[in-house]
């Protein structure tokens, strides 16, 4: 069975109830107890003080038979209290069962616990040794209170303790049941708002007003991870078309230079030439389907393999080598600064793929003449790789979401034809920094743009 | 070259057999792991491409038991460019591999660098046409006028003369000369060709460097652009 919350309540109210009764139950049969005792005691005193009385100031057998008649009268007929004189003169004994009253060895004035066999009763008993007057020898007068009625009243007093104590749990379940639904009232309706989402409108959410400060943490948290998954389906389905986009146009090209070709006779050389468009289309889409392989494993998790310890700077030379004709052709320069001296595990061939793409983007979004900067730090066990060019500004909103793939900023610039690749550059760089387990960043202000990426380790 | 193509997609068993014969290799075609493996035991073959998905036996298991009979060279052709396929097709005793979707410019440079294995060392000298280049001193003349190039620019057309008559992508040009081992977007190798071409073509006949559209770069003297009078 699922673990129930109202239950867990109920449970806890119950035990918690029990606790309790229990102790205060207890509290009051000690209490109850106690008193009984002390009205008991009190009885046999009065008795006692009463009788020891009457005998100290007679010493006579003619005053002894009154005595013993006043003893009898005090003596209710259910036995509740009895009487009894122990002496060496057999004259002055009283009470019944005496023989066993000759057993009780109590002390001076002692209390005392006694069972009789004769009517199995058990009697609490006070006893005073009283001194000889007149003609009557010394005597010890004894006085017992029946403890029937006292144990009664202990048993009733229990019993009523217990099943009261009992039913008010059943209460405290029934109440903690209906306290516990009521209280969970928020969370069902929490429950309906979500079954209620529609996989259609990615933009509903749950309502954060109404609802008690222990449930806004889940709430505002479960609102965060819808928004995450809105994001990624919005960005997914952005994908999608801009993938389709990409495609599109090659495939265009394609289909109609052939068909162009085809549509009448045409010479040797005029289907080589169609031939070699279509092979420069098709290498464009070897190189996205390539590309975007390479991404959706990085994507999947998968990470660099092949690690060496490599010099950092040397592969950044190295990479800035082979861009060496094109930074003559456009009279760029290059500049690394940094920690030339930084070594880290990585590797290498993604390394230069990661870094001849930013520095192609520096390149091409610069002017003629620039000079642009690779600055290498090191902090925290992380190698930070970034490439600084001169170049239009790019306004903040766009920065975060320039490693997203077919992202452009400026979208009018799309398939003019003058940059190299797809859109993808950057997506790349993000890909090899993750397969380092690293980061990207991006920054551009008071005319200089810098991306950088970072490999751990 | 004596060559068998082990390959269930039709139409890529078709291209590459037409272009390879173009190229005067012999070509047997397997379309089924069955077949590939009946002919690669019975027949001996200079270099085997063998596919890694494969109908009947697939083509880890057909290498296993080539290997276990002969060591002829083994291309294997996989969809999936993972690491796992990889190791697996190397351990199992492939020579080389290529990853799906790959260019035919890309096998017939394995092939022939496969062929070109335990050939004599290279030669310190090369020669096409006029052009005359001495890989030890580095050097590079036009008849007889020494062409000044860089160190890089050397290196390009000492690649380039080494496979001459080879149609070099701009990808195995990054790769033999900058060791950029990666398809890049970039015109770095157009641009490195264009200025390579203004020093040793330009002023000169017969021209060496051509470009293939679509393809890549290759280094030869020609037929039909013989010296101009």
């Amino acid at each position: 069975m699922k673990p129930s919350i109202t239950t867990r309540l109920v449970v806890m109210f119950a035990l918690g109830a029990l606790a309790t009764f229990v102790l205060i139950g207890t509290a009051l049969y000690g209490v109850l107890d106690r008193e009984l005792l002390r009205h008991q005691n009190d009885d046999l005193n009065t008795n006692l003080q009463n009788m020891r009385y009457s005998i100290e100031r007679f010493g006579d057998l003619e005053h002894w038979a009154r005595l013993q008649t006043k003893m009898d009268t005090l003596t209710p007929a259910d036995g509740s209290v009895r009487f009894w004189v122990l002496s060496d003169d057999p004259r002055f004994l009283y009470g019944k069962g005496l023989d066993e009253m000759e057993r009780v060895n109590q002390g001076e004035a002692g209390h005392g616990l006694l069972s009789l066999s004769l009517s199995g009763r058990t009697y609490r008993t006070l006893s005073m040794r009283l001194a000889a007057f007149n003609g009557r020898p010394p005597v010890r007068l004894i006085v017992g209170v029946d403890t029937a009625s006292y144990e009664h009243t202990l048993r009733a007093f229990l019993l009523a303790l217990t099943l009261l104590s009992l039913g008010a749990v059943v209460l405290v379940m029934v109440l903690g049941w209906w306290i516990a639904r009521i209280g969970l009232r928020p969370l069902q309706r929490l429950s309906a708002q979500a079954r209620a989402l529609h996989p259609k409108t990615l933009s509903q959410r749950l309502r954060e007003d109404r609802l008690p400060v222990e449930l806004e943490g889940l709430t505002i948290a479960f609102n965060g991870a819808l928004g995450r998954l809105e994001n990624a389906y919005r960005q997914l389905e952005g994908f999608n078309a801009d993938v389709a986009h990409e495609l599109r146009t090659p495939l265009a090209n394609l289909i109609g230079g052939t068909q162009v070709a085809l549509s009448r006779p045409r010479s040797a050389g005029e289907f080589q030439e169609t031939l070699q468009s279509n092979l420069e289309e098709l290498e464009r889409l070897r190189s996205i389907v390539n590309d975007m392989l390479f991404l959706a494993r990085a994507d999947q998790g998968e990470a660099a393999t092949g690690l060496t310890p490599a010099n950092v700077a040397h592969e950044v030379k190295m990479t800035i080598e082979f861009f060496e004709p094109l930074l003559d052709e456009t009279g760029t320069t290059v500049a690394v600064e940094g920690e030339r001296g930084a070594q880290a595990m990585m590797n290498v061939a993604l390394f230069r793929r990661a870094l001849s793409n930013l520095l192609q983007n520096a390149i091409e979004h610069s002017a003629a003449g620039a000079r642009l900067v690779v600055t290498i730090t090191r902090r925290a066990g992380v190698t930070w790789i970034a490439v600084a060019n001169p170049g239009p500004t790019i306004a903040p909103d766009h920065l975060p979401r320039l490693f997203d793939r077919f992202y452009r900023v400026d979208t009018s610039r799309h398939d003019t034809g003058e940059t190299h690749g797809h859109g993808l550059g950057l997506a790349i760089v993000k890909a090899v920094a993750t397969m380092h387990g690293g980061a990207t960043l991006a920054r551009s202000d008071a005319g200089i743009t810098t991306i950088a990426f970072s490999i751990a380790g | 070259m004596k060559l068998l193509i082990v390959e269930d997609e039709l139409k890529t068993a078709e291209y590459l057999q037409k272009g390879l014969a173009e190229q005067g290799c012999a070509v047997d075609v397997a379309h089924n792991g069955i077949d590939g493996q009946h002919l690669a035991l019975v027949h001996d073959y200079d270099v085997i491409v063998l596919d890694a998905m494969l109908p009947g036996i697939d083509g880890f298991t057909l290498l296993r038991a080539l290997r276990a009979v002969k060591q002829t060279p083994v291309i294997m052709l996989t969809a999936r460019d993972s690491i796992e396929d990889r190791v697996r097709g190397l351990h199992d005793g492939a020579d080389d591999y290529l990853v799906k979707p790959f260019s035919f410019l890309e096998l017939l440079a394995r092939l022939q660098a496969l062929q070109r294995r335990g050939r004599a060392q290279e030669p310190a000298q090369l020669k096409i046409a006029n052009l005359q280049i001495d890989l030890i001193a580095r050097k590079a003349w036009r008849g007889a006028e020494r062409i000044d190039l860089s160190a890089k620019e050397f290196a390009l057309l000492a690649v380039l003369a080494r496979h001459q008559g080879e149609i070099l992508s701009k990808t195995a040009i990054a790769e033999l000369v900058w060791d950029m081992n990666f398809d890049s977007n970039t015109n770095v190798v157009e641009v490195a060709i264009k200025r390579l071409r203004a020093k040793v073509d330009n002023a000169f006949a017969p021209k060496l460097l051509h470009t293939i559209r679509g393809m890549g770069y290759v280094m030869e003297a020609r037929a039909d652009e013989e010296p101009a009078p």
